[in-house]
């Protein structure tokens, strides 16, 4: 992967790089959370940095619910780009009333029916330049173990 | 505003082509001007250049210049590149339409360009990565395939649309392209070989799909006088609408099967000229996959919403029926080289009003539109017409 260092298409999550980091940093303490606009309140997904409503740019970070339904999905089996291997369970997913995009990983594709209930389920993907770890949002199949 | 018209237009063969990105350019500019004797590379006073990502695909950046340089123009008005993914072209012309409508600009070339084609091809696909949102999509892999897939499973579900129809979109439009000897696909397919080629995001199969393509085309458009003493046959702008949704998937419309974007564009181009859905004779639509033609049908207003799929499959969409969609073989039989396919719309939407089409002329052609989309909730309309008004 060194041909990638420079510019690959996951996100730079550092704090030196990237002003929401603790959405990252979160994320790799398995927490889901997203931008509450501190005037308003408005829940936004992707988090934001500031807010289209009240144009506050105070913002808190609120915990989601580890559980979602998936609202729609759609199994890539050929054609993903350089450093992805097929096949690819691309899914919105509902959570706490925010539609979420991820990938539904570890699912049985013939099985995975829209409605059903899948859970929070962090992936690591490559380093960044600097070897810092970075981590993205996905989905497992069925619910989160009590 | 003024009116404005178009005088020339010019396309590349469309392919995996054996050319460098400024080959392309070459190539279009050079067919541009010979399609209109009239103009000379210095008489123009602008360019646009639409292109999507020549930063991934041929390391340059300023790209109006280095295109203005090859092509011998020396821009006094208007020197712009416009990017917006897939309808990079279409907003380009809109572009110099917009200028040229203000007095700013008397005569401008559009040209569209992409060399989408890489030693590696998977590297090709992650490019196209670069149109959805890095921190939120692109960083999974998605492309465009999975985003259509899920407009197409919505449509089938909710409207009883099905594979067959899916698949008459890829037979129709790879039909049309055997009478294009610039389109990326000359053989046409059948029903089977649409049906029974491989699954790329299901239900989208291969042949329901564009291709990843390299090509170019250029378009020249002049302000009313100017046009009139350039040819005998302008072929004028008469309306446009540009409407968006959303970018990335989780911000559009949650049945991903409506694309009120398309119809709002659409709304304001039939508005401006003046004109319905049922005066266009020939559509140029943007058939990325089989599923955008159909909603293309409906949300132009060519059909009403869910009957789509029957709009195809009673022929009402190809020659004898009540609108030509896609003549020249739309993206999936000529390619979809980004930049490039909103500009050969233009060109083709040009040789059919001024009835040069040859093998594929659409009868008595007055009324031309073209559309463009930048994924399912960014949506550009052309209106062009024989007449001025
Ligand atoms: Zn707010």
């Amino acid at each position: 992967m060194a041909y990638f260092r420079a510019v690959d298409p996951f996100p730079l999550e550092s704090a030196d790089q990237n002003k929401l980091h603790e959405f990252y940093e979160y994320l790799a303490a398995d927490r889901l959370v997203t931008t509450c606009c501190g005037s308003c309140r408005r829940l936004a997904w992707p988090p934001r940095g500031f807010c289209p409503e009240c144009l506050s740019d105070h913002f808190e970070w609120v915990d989601l619910p580890h559980e979602g339904t998936v609202h729609g999905f759609s199994i890539q089996e050929t054609g993903l780009p350089a450093g992805f291997r097929a096949p690819v369970v691309f899914a919105i997913v509902t959570v706490g009333g925010l539609r979420i995009f991820g990938p539904v990983v570890g699912a049985d594709p013939v099985a995975l029916r829209v409605g059903d209930t899948v859970r929070f389920a962090p992936i690591r993907v490559a380093d960044d330049s600097k070897g810092l770890a970075r981590h993205l949002v996905a989905f497992a199949p069925g619910a989160r173990p009590a | 505003m003024r009116k404005v018209a178009l005088v020339g237009a010019g396309v590349t063969r469309f392919g995996v082509r054996k050319a460098s990105y400024r080959d392309l350019v070459w190539e279009a500019g050079k067919a541009c001007f010979d399609s209109a004797p009239a103009v000379r590379p210095r008489d123009l006073e602008g360019l646009v250049v639409g292109s999507v990502m020549p930063e991934r695909t041929a390391f340059q950046s300023h790209i109006s210049s280095m295109a203005a340089e090859a092509l011998g123009i020396t821009p006094s008005a208007l020197s712009a590149r416009t990017e917006h993914m897939c309808a990079s072209g279409t907003v380009g012309i809109r572009y110099a339409y917009a200028f040229i409508a203000a007095g700013l600009a008397d005569l401008v070339m559009v040209l569209g360009v992409e060399k989408l084609n890489q030693p590696a091809a998977d590297e090709a696909i992650l490019n196209m990565g670069t149109g959805v949102d890095r921190d939120w999509e692109a960083c999974y892999g998605l492309t465009a395939p999975p985003c259509f897939a899920l407009a197409a499973q919505k449509h089938m579900a909710r409207y009883g649309t099905t594979e067959e129809q899916l698949a008459l979109v890829g037979v129709k439009n790879h039909a049309h392209a055997t009478r294009n000897p610039n389109a990326h696909f000359q053989k046409g397919a059948t029903l089977e070989q649409v049906m029974g080629s491989r699954m790329i995001a299901s239900p989208l199969r291969l042949f329901m799909c564009s291709p990843i393509t390299d090509g170019a085309a250029a378009v020249i458009l002049a302000s009313e006088d100017r046009a009139r003493d350039l040819t005998d046959r302008p072929v004028w702008i008469r309306g446009t609408g540009q409407a968006l949704d959303g970018f990335t998937l989780t911000s559009l419309h949650e049945d991903y099967a409506h694309w009120p974007a398309m119809k709002r564009a659409a709304e304001s181009a039939y508005r401006m000229a003046g004109i319905g859905p049922a005066d266009v004779d020939l559509a140029e639509v943007h058939d990325c996959f089989a599923i955008a033609e159909i909603i293309a049908y409906e949300e132009l207003g060519f059909c009403e919403k869910g009957e789509g799929g029957g709009f195809v499959a009673k022929g009402r969409s190809d020659y004898g029926g009540e609108v030509v969609v896609n003549p020249r073989g739309g993206l999936m039989g000529c390619g979809h080289p980004l930049g490039a396919t909103g500009v050969a719309q233009a060109a083709e939407v040009y040789a059919q009003l001024r009835a040069e089409a040859g093998p594929r002329q659409v009868p008595d052609a007055r009324i031309g539109l073209a559309h463009n989309n930048s994924g399912m909730g960014e949506h550009v309309v052309m209106i062009y017409g024989r007449e001025a008004a």
